[in-house]
């Protein structure tokens, strides 16, 4: 039997000679420009930095150019960031240069350091999953082609991070994300009742519902929903597969504003709903990108220095958020999930 | 879907080889299906089928593995000795019970 249990390679493996002569020996570090950040320790080494944005789902051939980039450039050493950019890692200022022109010529964008949109953290969609109500890969394409300019220049108020979750399950950051693009269904699954007690373990669907929705139906060896307590989630057919609830025609996305996970100025605040609905369009899912685009302007003209979505949403108020990107607030806005009593408001504090 | 031959009988199974209709599970299938998961069956294997199978028809679900491994007296190592595919993938497939689902 071949070796199990070995663990990931030990990191420290990797590290650049710099990084590995200065670990935790770090004086600064400053942005030099737009994608190009220098760390000085306190030996006076140099670390220069050179962020790349990748689509996260590479070919081999991909990861084999910045190979040889690498090799090139930084004695074959790379790394990549918790945003899956790219960082080319040089101990050589003589190398940024020609780094930076060869990457300019593959047509590799550089950026996504300090104040500017890094890459969205995303997931499967219609490429690998099962339960998706969205695409992951395409949207953020074309989300990303319309806001290509904040990723290669740091002209924002503050860190932009937009992150998409193709369902409910919201794997990825799109909870605590400033701009979260996510997937939701809006029918009531099917069942398949024939194959329902064959493939299922009904107690577990059963309990799978956050409302309470579905009950056992003995006759049937099956189970039947209260379709006036469905909300859609779809966390019955993840634990079941005979209950399909994908539909091509109201299946869709919703957007969440003002999440973040840093403690900086202001503590981690969850993302929450701002368009409730918003149509599947491939390939370039235009509806999806105008919101997204609009809700970036009116922060940006809005927003004071340092200001992340939700810290300028708070500052001026629900009210005005909507009022200001013209999105009408609606029924749907309003929590009613069992937690929902602190978010309604218990002031008579509001803007007209 | 597939299917597998047993005893002149065609089965219906998953892409996984788990039976697409669990109420045609005999004890003489469980001996073909632990073949195909390279598992030649003993008195400890049964010990384990055997609760899982009681387990779903009493419960109609799969016993948590803290649960399997209280019951049965087996350690999860042991359990992976006598199932090198596990639990559920190899444990639940032999003792025809469905596929686990969820973020597996």
């Amino acid at each position: 039997m071949s070796r199990t249990d070995l663990g990931p390679p030990d990191y420290r493996e990797m590290l650049p000679p710099i990084i590995k002569e200065n670990y935790g020996q770090w004086q600064y570090h400053e942005y030099v420009q737009p994608g190009v950040m220098k760390h000085v320790s306190e030996s006076g080494a140099e670390l220069f930095t050179i962020r790349v944005g990748s689509p996260r789902l590479v070919s081999l051939d991909f990861i084999r150019e910045i190979c040889d980039l690498a090799d090139t450039y930084c004695d074959g050493y790379l790394r990549f960031t918790s945003r899956h950019n790219v960082e080319f890692l040089l101990s050589k200022e003589e190398n940024v240069q020609p780094l930076l022109d060869a990457l300019k010529l593959k047509g590799y964008p550089v950026g996504g350091i300090g104040n500017a949109m890094s890459s969205m953290v995303h997931t499967q969609g219609w490429i690998h999953c099962h339960t998706p109500a969205t695409d992951a890969s395409g949207i953020v394409k074309a989300v990303m082609d319309d806001l290509f300019e904040h990723f290669t220049h740091m002209d924002l108020p503050a860190r932009l991070r937009v992150a998409l979750a193709c369902c409910l399950n919201m794997c990825g950051a799109v909870h605590c994300s400033d701009i979260a693009i996510l997937g939701i269904h809006r029918t009531v699954p099917r069942i398949n009742h024939d194959r329902l007690s064959k493939v299922c373990e009904i107690p577990t669907v059963i309990a799978s519902c956050p409302t309470a929705a579905i009950k056992p139906d003995p006759q049937k060896k099956s189970v039947k929903i209260n379709e006036e307590k469905c909300m859609y989630c779809g966390n019955c057919f993840t634990m079941c597969p005979a209950m399909e609830i994908m539909d091509p025609v109201n299946d869709g996305i919703a957007i969440l504003v003002g999440g973040k996970v840093s403690n900086a100025r202001t503590g981690p605040m969850f993302s929450r709903l701002a368009i409730p609905f918003l149509p599947n369009n491939p390939p370039r899912w235009p509806e999806v990108v105008d919101a997204v685009h609009k809700i970036v302007e009116v922060w940006i003209a809005d927003a004071q220095t340092g200001e992340r979505v939700g810290e300028w949403i708070n500052r001026i108020g629900w009210e005005r958020f909507f009022d200001r990107t013209g999105i009408p607030f609606t029924d749907k806005h309003i929590d009613d999930y069992i937690f929902s009593v602190p978010t309604f408001r218990s002031t008579t504090n509001f803007k007209w | 879907m597939g299917y597998i031959d047993f005893n002149g009988q065609q089965y219906e199974v998953d892409e996984d080889g788990f039976l697409a209709d669990p109420t045609l599970w005999t004890r003489e299938l469980a001996v073909f299906l632990a073949k195909n998961e390279e598992v030649e069956l003993t008195d400890e294997h049964w010990k384990i089928i055997d609760y899982l199978v009681n387990y779903y028809k009493q419960f109609g679900i799969a016993p948590m593995v803290r649960k399997m491994v209280k019951d049965t007296g087996f350690s999860v190592e042991k359990i992976y000795e006598l199932f090198p595919s596990g639990p559920g993938k190899g444990a639940c497939k032999i003792a025809g019970i469905p596929k686990p689902t969820g973020c597996v």
